[in-house]
């Protein structure tokens, strides 16, 4: 496997890669959003005057005094409604005002003179009162149910098991905090919009700024090369994008609005809370005979994201009878989004957890409960997976690990004061092949250029298109330039759904390999050439021909021709014969104080089996990286909710807490890197979120076996071990 | 923020002649710029003390001396301190991070403020920044908030580590203002909240702590800090508990306890302390630590929390008994 360090890493560390709040066009203005105080209900009125007349103050925009914007009209996983358009709150913390003054401190300070008014309503903010309210998502699927021959219900089949058990998994609201809060950066030449927002896609806000300033896709540029972290949060377009761009052009002077750290916490949207009510059932020697999941997931009531939380079951281990029902509770709180592994990574803490209390009661070592119920094929749709080796998974992690040392008596082994136990869970993620475009340019200077509306989150992507190229290309990693997070370039993959290596990589190397064929072509034919009329061929980075070589760069300046530019789109896939899926296994250690309580992990082991690994560098990172994330999830994350003001009671970085670096363990990543050649011919399926998925189920396994106690309710707390 | 006067004065005289009603001192700015930004604060001047000859590390014969204007990584790592007051070292060193710690002066760290997110937040009320207009952590979330020395009006903590160990080792704070100076146990310088929560010590308007003093206590190097919270590091106590026992042949025959992250103010349990000096087991006197609590919906698990804190320093310092 290649480990090559990645292409942006020195400008980077060196401060020089400029993310979106980092430009300064002239005459510059700045914007601070106000943000509503009261969780449901109408605004009265609000006092501007002491703000307008603060230094500096340029414009302050409300809902009394808007800038008028379109409704928006495409689904997204933002918000229904544009900002300022009406005088209804519809969550604490909602976007309802912007100033805009000559510095950001001037703009600051005047949105605290402003005063607001509301006629305030209580707000549906707890997710435990709602439940027995909750209702079927509107436009999705209420139930499904697979049921063996002459089954008649999933009940009936749990009925039958030998063995089997119902328990109920919660999981809180979560944030996503990635490191680089959003920002938008808006200017106006003439009828022409040039934006610079944080984005895991650029043409994702090419599209709600479309609709909802009201002019075409070809009027607005949006360039956006570097992007501190997403996890989901930068998928949406969300209030503050197209409220500065229509400041802009109401102001006629470009404007910058970037969030604080607390406003990132409401007016981004939040994974949603769930609960499972798992009941699992199994035949003596452990096989799954039945399945059944209802799963409830929050909605905010200004927009409609939630988490088909149970469908995971669905997908992860073979059983005769399988039932998923989806259900929602609408709260008035910010807007629910995608996070990291939408669904699959609460989903999987469920899963994981019932998985092994039905191991315990069936007396059977967790993992030989998973190796039992391994499928070869989807268990609804029946269709081989294209690729699948879960079950090395398993058998390498396990031997790699240490697994057979755990005790299968819960609470007997100590360290000192410290209770030890051992987890595992399995790590999945459905995969796919989306479609994309790429474009190669290769100059005169022997460079190559790839480009397409791509994003790099801090994942590596941009390094994934320069060693794709290169090797094509047959030239060096560094002489590939990347030009990722621009809308004018080709419309490639967005990052999201672990989606962007498995499309974009087939398309870099269609586009590397058409870009090859034009410059042959253009050896053979260009009458300057002094390939002409030869059978050339292409190798190294040189054009063949006649017995002699030359670099592509040299023959393009020989030739007085700049660059060959192509563009090539590598298509969907179908997905019509095969399930695709990526799958690995977790494997840790969790230390409890024996006094006091704190569950530490102290040490971790992840076997992948991804496809294709193009950069197992930045790959290995993205898998440590999700079991991090999956360690916050498992441990400390909760966005907790006031139920009487709906207001978050813990939304800045200090009371939010993640993983710091003494958190953390060792983390050992094994790729197995066997290619999905199925899904195309690279073989890659993605890594994005597999690793976050079974992280918390594998934890909480830990848990269960360092102490006895089996803790149903993310996060696992010292306040619930004591 | 809103706009200040700034002034940086050469000599204390200076400083304190400055001083108005609605000044702030600044030394390590660790907390006061985060307030001000938040509009929790809004002096009308800021006073940099940071000229101001308030160092030093100096053990004496009357206790340890330690200049208000110290960094707090640099008395955690002071051969004075680490010796014969691990406890002090390790509350240091235990609180925020190292970039933090080597900003944050041992003077600011006595007066930092509550982590009480309503008091943080201007858009709630909070009976300490806006006296009056109520607690909303009484009903609201409550997970970290106190369970010791509450009151109708208020329940938030008292956020110092070090506040913990120097209220066990019975340290002394020296203050200076304009009419002159005085010394009183840090004991005693904090208030609880009772009807008042915005009053939350006896510095005077314009006063100055110029030097913690830490009295001499021979048994001290048998001392022990331990901070109980949901990550490892970064983070605010739920509970912690500062303690020292003078052991002889395996017998604890004094004591001091301490406790942090469950008071309103820094937590002394004279009740423990008389219970281990009576040879009471250890977890017969940490059962008395909580007592009087008043817990809220979030935070019963402290009540016994900080008796596990208490039980765990113990068996750290004298083993199992």
């Amino acid at each position: 496997m290649r480990s090559v360090n990645r292409e942006d890493g020195p400008v980077k560390v060196t401060g020089a890669a400029r993310y979106a709040a980092d430009h300064h066009p002239e005459g510059l203005a700045y914007g601070y959003l106000i943000t509503s105080t009261v969780a449901r209900g109408t605004i009265l009125g609000m006092d501007t005057a002491p703000a307008e007349r603060a230094p500096g103050v340029i414009a302050v925009y409300t809902p009394f005094n808007p800038l008028r914007l379109h409704p928006y009209t495409q689904a997204d996983t933002a918000e229904l409604l544009p900002p300022l358009q009406d005088d209804r709150v519809c969550y604490y913390g909602q976007v309802i005002g912007l100033v805009v003054a000559e510095t950001f401190e001037q703009a600051r300070d005047a949105a605290a003179l402003v005063t607001t008014r509301y006629d305030a309503e209580r707000p549906r903010a707890s997710f435990t009162a709602g439940l027995p309210n909750a209702t079927p998502p509107s436009g999705g699927t209420p139930e499904t149910d697979v049921l063996a021959p002459g089954v008649t219900s999933i009940d009936e089949a749990l009925a039958a098991s030998d063995v089997s058990i119902t328990e109920t998994y919660t999981t809180p609201a979560e944030t996503h905090v990635a490191m680089e809060p959003h920002a938008t950066v808006a200017s106006w030449t003439g009828d022409r919009l040039t934006v610079h927002t944080a984005s895991q896609g650029v043409r994702l806000p090419v599209e709600r700024l479309t609709e909802s300033l009201g002019i075409d896709a070809a009027q607005i540029h949006v360039i956006n090369p570097y992007v501190g972290g997403g996890f989901g949060n930068k998928w949406g377009t969300w209030a503050h994008t197209p409220l500065t761009a229509a400041a802009a052009r109401a102001l006629g002077r470009p404007v910058k609005t970037v969030l604080t750290r607390e406003q990132v916490f409401t007016v981004i949207g939040h994974r949603p809370i769930t609960s499972q009510t798992v009941s699992l059932g199994a035949a003596a020697d452990g096989t799954l005979v039945a399945v059944k999941n209802d799963g409830i997931s929050s909605k905010s009531a200004a927009n409609d994201f939630y988490e088909s939380v149970a469908d995971l079951s669905l997908a992860l281990y073979g059983s005769a009878n399988l039932h998923v029902s989806r259900k929602v509770v609408t709260m008035d709180v910010p807007a629910t989004t995608i996070m990291r592994a939408p669904a699959e990574s609460n989903g999987s803490f469920a899963l994981e957890s019932a998985m092994d209390e039905l191991a315990d009661a069936l007396g059977m070592d967790p993992l030989d409960l998973r190796l039992k119920n391994d499928t070869p094929s989807h268990p609804v749709s029946g269709l081989p997976w294209s690729s699948k080796h879960l079950e090395e998974c398993y058998r390498v992690g396990a031997e790699r690990f240490g697994w057979s040392r755990r005790s299968p008596r819960p609470g007997t082994v100590t360290d000192g004061d410290w209770l030890v136990g051992l987890g595992m869970a399995t790590a999945t993620f459905g995969a796919s092949r989306g479609e994309a475009s790429i474009e190669v340019r290769l100059r005169d200077d022997g460079r190559a250029v790839v480009s397409g509306a791509a994003a790099d989150l801090g994942t590596g992507q941009s390094t994934v298109f320069a060693i794709l190229a290169a090797e094509v290309l047959g030239i060096p990693v560094d002489r590939v330039t990347p030009v990722l997070g621009d809308s004018a370039t080709p419309p490639a993959a967005k990052a999201g759904g672990s989606g962007s290596t498995s499309a974009n990589g087939p398309a870099v190397r269609l586009a590397a390999e058409a870009a090859k064929e034009a410059v042959v072509k253009l050896a053979a034919e260009h009458e300057k050439s002094p390939f002409r009329g030869e059978a050339v061929t292409y190798a190294d980075g040189e054009v063949r021909g006649g017995g002699d070589a030359m670099p592509f760069g040299e023959l393009l300046a020989l030739l007085g021709v700049p660059e060959v530019e192509v563009t090539a789109t590598s298509p969907r896939h179908p997905r019509r014969e095969h399930a695709f899926r990526s799958f690995g296994a977790h494997f840790c250690e969790v230390r409890v104080n024996r006094w006091t309580g704190e569950p530490r992990v102290a040490r971790w082991l992840c076997v992948v089996d991804a496809g294709t690994i193009v950069n197992v560098k930045t790959a290995r990172s993205q898998i440590a990286g999700g079991v991090v994330m999956g360690i916050g999830q498992a441990l400390l994350e909760d966005l907790r909710i006031e139920p009487d003001t709906g207001r978050f009671g813990n939304a800045t970085m200090a009371d939010y807490l993640v993983p710091v670096n003494t958190d953390i363990p060792p983390i050992d990543v094994e790729f197995l890197n066997y290619p999905d050649t199925v899904l195309s011919d690279l073989g890659a399926r993605g890594i994005g979120e597999l690793s976050i998925v079974g992280a918390a189920g594998a934890v909480a396994n830990a848990v269960h076996n360092a102490t006895g106690r089996r803790v149903r309710d993310l996060p696992i707390t010292l306040d619930k071990l004591l | 923020m809103r706009a200040f006067d700034f002034a940086v004065p050469h000599d204390i005289d200076d400083a304190l002649g400055l001083a108005r009603d609605e000044s702030a001192f600044l030394a390590g700015g660790t907390t006061l710029v985060d307030l001000m930004k938040l509009e929790v604060v809004s002096p009308e001047q800021v006073i940099d003390i940071n000229r101001l000859p308030l160092h030093g590390i100096r053990p004496e014969p009357d206790g340890l001396r330690v200049g208000a204007l110290e960094r707090m990584e640099d008395v955690a790592r002071h051969p004075a301190v680490a010796g014969p007051y691990p406890v002090i070292a390790q509350a240091l060193l235990a609180s925020a991070s190292p970039q933090l710690r080597n900003m944050a002066s041992i003077g600011g760290n006595l007066l930092q403020r509550t982590r009480c997110g309503y008091f943080r937040d201007v858009a709630t009320p909070c009976n300490k920044r806006s006296p009056g207009t109520g607690c909303p952590a009484q009903h609201g979330d409550n997970r970290g908030h106190a369970i010791l020395g509450t009151s109708a009006s208020c329940a938030a903590t008292h956020p110092s580590d070090l506040a913990v160990a120097l209220v066990a080792l019975e340290a002394s704070v020296r203050l200076r203002g304009a009419d002159g100076e005085r010394t009183m146990p840090l004991a005693d310088f904090y208030l609880p909240p009772g009807d008042t929560p915005h009053v939350e010590n006896r510095l005077r308007p314009g006063e100055l702590i110029t030097e913690v003093i830490v009295p001499p206590l021979p048994w001290a190097g048998r001392s022990r800090y331990v901070k109980v919270r949901d990550r490892q590091s970064y983070e605010f106590a739920l509970a912690s508990a500062a303690v020292a026992v003078d052991l002889h042949d395996g017998e604890v025959r004094d004591a001091r306890v301490a406790v942090g992250g469950v008071g309103t103010v820094p937590w002394r349990l004279p009740a423990v302390e008389d219970a281990l000096r009576a040879g009471r087991s250890h977890e017969e006197a940490a059962a008395l630590a909580a007592a009087g609590a008043r817990p809220l919906a979030g935070n019963a698990f402290k009540v016994t929390l900080v008796q596990r804190a208490i039980l765990r320093a113990l068996t750290e310092l004298a083993g199992p008994r």
